[in-house]
């Protein structure tokens, strides 16, 4: 699965999170581009990622910090 | 797209003067590193049998900061495309690192456990393919967890924590721990499958078992970050 993230790196939040298949790989670049596009637009310096793995309980576990705050990412993973 | 395009494309993402037309050119560079990305993702995952998280393109900002803080040029950048692989512990890591070296004919091996990068410990694999770069990283689940951590840390206090700089409280702390994690994973190795008959005072002074170890490392970082009040609960 593809993982569309916009992340504000300076509050430490994820702004937007959007799930695209596989066979949908064109679908989720080209709305990363224009993600990116209209945040260059509106002068916003989020980051844009986009990032695939087996299931998205892989991508939280390989991208923590995307999705979870400092106190959480100490607690252990369930 | 020449080399010289491309790197005057970097020329104007370092000094922040991205346009449209400079984000759909950035765009067409990182894509076109994608038959080459897919076809290593595959090769790890078909004949190592590896979870991998993949990246097709690097962010923009990741590469505009990238640009600004090394004197490199965008053709330069190695890590462009790249995977991640989490492995439980050092031994894993070494037999990844190891099989990656024999699957692919080019990589170069960047050990970041021997030489840490401001307390950044992981293996990198870059393999060369068809003249792109590609990064594999391969961490250990405690190599992972002190990265993300640092990485949280630098987002929500000051991004160059990672390189060296900014507050020197929480540097010191993140240094402590990772050579905190280095010391235990050298342990654990050392060690691995019995339990040390004379533990070493890392591991004695932790409790000796490996996951009570992980646990105390936990407890470490929810203890500092609650000191530092860094979070916004």
């Amino acid at each position: 699965m593809l993982f569309l993230i916009e992340y504000d790196r300076g509050g430490g939040e994820l702004v937007l999170f959007e799930k695209f298949d596989e066979s949908n790989r064109r679908n989720a670049e080209e709305a990363r581009l224009e993600l990116e596009l209209r945040l260059n637009r509106l002068g916003i310096g989020h980051e844009v990622v986009l990032l695939e793995a087996a299931t998205e309980s892989d991508l939280r576990q390989t991208h923590r910090r995307y999705f979870e705050t400092l106190t959480e990412l100490s607690r252990p993973q369930s | 797209m020449t080399k010289t395009q491309i790197d005057r494309l970097g020329e104007r993402l370092k000094m922040g003067q991205a346009t449209p037309e400079d984000l759909r050119m950035l765009d067409e560079f990182r894509r076109s590193f994608f038959p080459v990305y897919e076809k290593v993702i595959l090769t790890i995952e078909e004949q190592l049998k590896l979870k991998t998280t993949g990246r097709p393109a690097k962010s923009t900002t990741s590469i505009s900061d990238k640009l600004n803080r090394e004197s490199i040029r965008l053709t330069q950048i190695q890590d462009i495309t790249g995977c991640r692989v989490i492995v439980s512990n050092i031994s894993e890591q070494e037999k990844v690192v190891a099989e990656l070296s024999r699957i692919f004919p080019k990589v170069t091996v960047i050990d970041r456990r021997t030489t840490p990068s401001n307390g950044y410990r992981a293996v990198h694999v870059v393999v060369e393919s068809q003249g792109r770069l590609i990064e594999i990283q391969i961490r250990t689940s405690l190599q992972h967890l002190w990265a993300e951590v640092s990485e949280k840390f630098a987002d929500v206090t000051d991004p160059a924590i990672k390189y060296g700089k900014g507050s020197q409280e929480v540097r010191t702390v993140l240094n402590g721990m990772s050579e905190l994690v280095a010391s235990v994973e050298l342990d654990e190795q050392r060690f691995e499958g019995a339990p040390p008959k004379n533990p070493s005072s890392v591991l004695h002074g932790l409790g000796g078992e490996p996951e009570g170890i992980r646990e105390k490392v936990r407890k470490l970082l929810e203890s500092t970050i609650k000191r530092l009040a860094l979070d916004k609960e």
